[in-house]
């Protein structure tokens, strides 16, 4: 069997579950779908994507019917049109979807947000963002050489996904930034380069520790992309006890960010890009259109001031889609 | 034991499009290039456009700009496209 689906080009390399019909019922009774129910239709190619696909491919990277309902929701959330599914998924820069995870389903599904959180910190995690990346080789041929044409792409796209750090945390989740009640559990996804790491453990002054992480993005501005979007930082324990000591909520981080993270085009010509800099050299870019476009996720083990630049793929075309898990869009209840 | 496990491709793709009839030459065609915009395009088509031109006998290039290279060329020139008698449809990666 694996091999059959590994000369069908339906893996990502590694073995799979084997989707039996009995394993994807399970999926489809656990988030009360029926299998052709029409989760969305990917708006370029215009192919339909069906409930019973997505399970199918969801059992095939290791998730369980409790882990399938983030599954659907992520899809229905990459399906937006803010999020340019297409272009995220075929370009030559290679990015990956990332997924934040907010509220009771973390605990539910044992996710962790702490130890290795951007490594294989848990099961729930590793399967739910394997999932999507399955679906997307399966149901959408986003196979490389195919549909994706990523140059070099990042290790994010075996799996890319988190769980938000909620415990003992006075600071708002990302979902409920979103107008999501922290009583409901929702999804976050993300057109995302791959983490660029940061640490600064020698401070404990929050100005100093978020100079870090500007810098950081300043660095992607001029190695990378200048266009500005939602940029992510996971910051771990130990640097949130620093901001939250001194009062500082996430909207005064993302304030300080927006202001601290921009370069002069003329900074390009340092880098090896002076070819493209011309009249413009004094032109100021920020890393962000307003504060609000940085997504400050509370991540990671508790020792150690490491922290992470998440960058985004195309910022200012593609954007990052909250969704609440369960909820649904559009779609006809269950047939009896 | 016999294992039935399922088939995780889709099965709906919608149906491709076909190609234009081929042109027998170029010869006082009109040829229209869709750019996707990026820095490389920009020497890229000009240089096409004088090599149809001067090469090829084409009688008029059109060069329309995606709004976003990483979008479907926008309505209007989709819509345009019908009255060329070519399209090159190019990314400049």
């Amino acid at each position: 069997m694996q091999e059959l689906y590994h000369s069908n080009g339906w893996t990502d390399g590694l073995p799979v579950v084997p989707p039996t019909a009995e394993a994807v019922a399970a999926c489809l009774e656990w988030a009360m779908l029926p299998p052709d129910q029409l989760i969305g239709v990917e708006p370029v190619r215009e192919r339909p994507i069906t409930a019973e696909k997505l399970a199918i491919n969801a059992v095939m990277a290791g998730c369980l019917p409790m882990h399938f309902p983030v599954v659907v929701a992520a899809v229905t959330a990459m399906l937006q049109q803010e999020f340019l599914l297409h272009g995220a998924t075929a370009s030559t820069g290679g990015c990956a979807v990332m997924l934040v995870l907010n509220g009771p389903i973390s605990k539910e599904l044992s996710a962790n947000p702490t130890f290795n959180v951007l490594g294989s910190s848990d099961r729930a995690t590793m399967v739910i963002g394997r999932a999507l990346r399955l679906i997307l080789i399966n149901v959408l041929d986003v196979r490389p050489g195919g549909i994706d044409r990523s140059t070099i792409g990042h290790p994010g796209k075996i799996s890319y996904c988190l769980a938000e750090d909620e415990d003992d945390n006075p600071w708002l989740s990302l979902a409920e930034q979103n107008d999501i009640p922290k009583e409901a559990s929702a999804v976050t996804v993300m057109a995302a380069g791959a983490p660029r790491q940061i640490m600064n453990e020698w401070t404990t002054e929050p100005k100093e520790i978020l100079e870090t992480f500007a810098a950081e993005i300043r660095a992607n501005m001029r190695h990378y992309s200048i266009w500005p979007g939602n940029y992510a930082i996971i910051v771990p324990q130990q640097l949130r006890q620093h901001l939250q000591k001194a009062g500082w909520s996430k909207a005064d981080i993302s304030e300080f960010i927006f202001e601290r993270a921009r370069i002069h085009r003329r900074e390009w010509a340092d880098v090896g890009k002076g070819s493209v800099v011309r009249d413009r050299g004094d032109t100021v870019y920020p890393a962000m259109d307003s504060p609000e476009q940085l997504l400050v996720i509370a991540a990671g083990g508790p020792a150690g001031g490491f922290g992470a630049v998440i960058p985004p793929w195309l910022g200012h075309k593609s954007h990052a889609v909250t969704m609440a898990i369960g909820v649904c869009l559009d779609c006809e209840p269950p047939k009896p | 034991m016999t294992l039935r496990v399922l088939d995780p491709s889709s099965e709906m793709a919608a149906e491709l499009g076909k190609p234009a009839p081929r042109l027998a030459s170029l010869q006082g065609k009109t040829v229209g290039f869709i750019s996707n915009g990026k820095e490389g395009t920009v020497g890229y088509f000009s240089h096409l456009d004088r090599m149809l031109r001067d090469d090829f006998g084409v009688a008029d290039v059109v060069i329309r700009v995606k709004s976003n290279y990483s979008a479907p060329a926008d309505p209007p020139i989709v819509a345009e496209i019908a009255q060329w008698d070519a399209v090159i449809s190019g990314i400049g990666d």
